[in-house]
């Protein structure tokens, strides 16, 4: 039998809460590090070893080798920088899902969003860099390999859909549903907009020229431009929602 | 407002079982960690770590003459690997105990772990999956073996932001007794910056950086055992002494 306990009655959260100090330098770090972190992953991806904008496709296999002779040194650089910083992806996933949790529509969606992009982490950015540094690891490697590597990294990297597509999901239904006014609702629309885009990169693994191919105007430059703006208006949203947080809110913790 | 009436809300009819979970997560570490060790000391590729300048036709002889002994230490990896992460989740519980302004640091830990417990499996897969059949082309075991070693060895990043975040978590902790003593966080930066270099394996084929070398292979595993090792007595104090501040409720 159990019995209804006073409110008097110290929780376990309630233990944490009262030698809580009010602040926000957590998230406050965490936030920095995401303009950090995002530049990093624009200098490795883009000037260093030259997965975004992606090369094309369709190159012969002396291309590709070409390619990764030309490309090796930065390639050793970007990545192996991008060994070290990965893992601070995860601080954004933190942030975010904190405010998710802030929502009057429950945890379950700010699980889920930590969850998807745990797991998207992998194919979506750091399967690239492997099979690339293993590539430019031995450049005496039989040809074929290599463009196997070539074609693993380029595919991971830009056609791991689902992962993404489920993170926007739940993230735009639940800034759609929540009552606490966390985020505005039209960034919910950009967010099902970067779904759509998800679903426009799936020709990838069917063409290997035109738009839909996978450094295609559609499958690439339309799916770079959006995350680019929703990334910009999530950072600019993290921070007022930082910013307009009462000072030692509490927050459900289920 | 309805949210902090829900914290102040006691937690009503819930037996409480979650210091018996976290005690029973804690001993899973050490056990899974001597069979990893065993694992560890089976592998004839860790004694000593194959250098990344051996040439294809030994390579593909290595996984043709030790073919069993592979199969056997690195299924043992691919079970046992990923039983740390009752262990790492105690860490994201405690830190959700700490009185820090919020619980972002808990949740971009148990982000990281997630990830890099994935990365772990991946590896021990990918030198099955040579062992598998031994007698395919040089080319592609060394393929798999390159593979292998460079997810096993490279990607310390997860690592770095977790034990950073920790750290920061650590510091922040503003309870009159902190759930972990501040040199917990000192050591987690020391940690950090230990694991750090043995990014590098994925390029260096010889020296101190290379897979095999002294910073990235032996640094690197005896820093984070000795992670393994200190978070455990740390956490078993930090449960205990929880038990005793719920029992002094109740």
């Amino acid at each position: 039998m159990t019995v209804i306990s006073t409110p008097a009655t110290p929780t376990k959260a309630v233990d944490a809460q009262k030698y809580r100090r009010p602040g926000k330098l957590d998230q406050w770090i965490c936030f920095w590090s995401v303009p950090i972190f995002f530049t990093l992953f624009g200098l490795i991806f883009v000037a260093l070893t030259r997965v975004m904008p992606p090369p094309s496709p369709n190159l012969t296999t002396t291309q590709v080798l070409y390619f990764f002779h030309h490309h090796a040194l930065t390639i050793k650089i970007g990545f192996t920088m991008l060994m070290v910083v990965v893992g601070f992806a995860s601080w954004t996933n933190g942030l975010v899902a904190t405010h998710m949790k802030r929502m009057s529509v429950g945890s379950v969606w700010a699980y889920g969003y930590i969850a998807a992009l745990a797991v998207g982490a992998i194919p979506g950015c750091i399967f690239a860099a492997f099979a690339f540094l293993t590539a430019v690891f031995r450049p005496d490697r039989n040809p074929h390999v290599m463009v196997l590597l070539y074609d693993m990294g380029l595919l991971m990297f830009i056609g791991s859909l689902g992962c993404f597509a489920a993170q926007y999901l739940i993230f735009a239904l639940a800034i759609l549903l929540d009552k606490n006014k966390i985020f505005p609702k039209w960034l919910a629309y950009v967010t099902i907009w970067q779904v759509v885009t998800e679903g426009l990169a799936a020709p990838v693994f069917i063409f290997k020229h035109g738009p839909f191919a996978w450094n295609g105007a559609i499958s690439f430059w339309q799916g770079t431009a959006i995350f680019v703006f929703w990334q910009v208006c999530l950072l600019y949203l993290l921070h007022r929602a930082i910013k307009d947080q009462p000072l030692g809110e509490a927050v459900q913790d289920i | 407002m309805s949210v902090q009436a829900e914290v102040d809300q006691p937690l009503i009819g819930q037996h409480n079982n979650d210091i018996t979970a976290q005690t029973v997560s804690l001993w899973i570490t050490p056990v899974s960690g001597l069979i990893f060790l065993a694992a560890f000391l089976i592998f004839p590729g860790f004694r000593p770590p194959m250098s990344p300048s051996m040439p294809a036709d030994q390579v593909a002889a290595f996984f043709r003459d030790h073919t069993t002994s592979i199969r056997l230490s690195m299924i043992i990896f691919d079970i046992c690997g990923v039983m740390l992460v009752p262990f790492f989740m105690l860490i994201v519980v405690q830190m959700k105990r700490m009185a820090t302004p919020s619980h972002v640091f808990a949740y971009s830990y148990l982000s990281g772990v997630a990830t890099g417990a994935t990365l772990f499996a991946i590896a021990d897969l990918f030198w099955l999956i040579a062992a598998f059949r031994p007698e395919r082309s040089p080319n592609l075991v060394v393929l798999l073996n390159d593979m292998a070693w460079i997810v096993f060895t490279a990607p310390v990043g997860m690592l770095i932001a977790q034990n950073i975040c920790l750290a920061l978590a650590i510091y922040m902790d503003a309870r009159p007794m902190p759930i972990f003593p501040k040199w917990v966080g000192h050591f987690n930066l020391v940690c950090a910056a230990v694991m750090t270099p043995a990014a590098c394996a994925a390029v260096f084929r010889t020296g101190p950086l290379a897979w095999n070398g002294f910073v990235s292979f032996w640094l690197k595993i005896s820093m984070f055992s000795l992670f393994v090792i200190v978070m455990f007595f740390m956490l078993r104090i930090a449960i205990k002494r929880q038990a005793f501040e719920e029992k002094g409720v109740a």
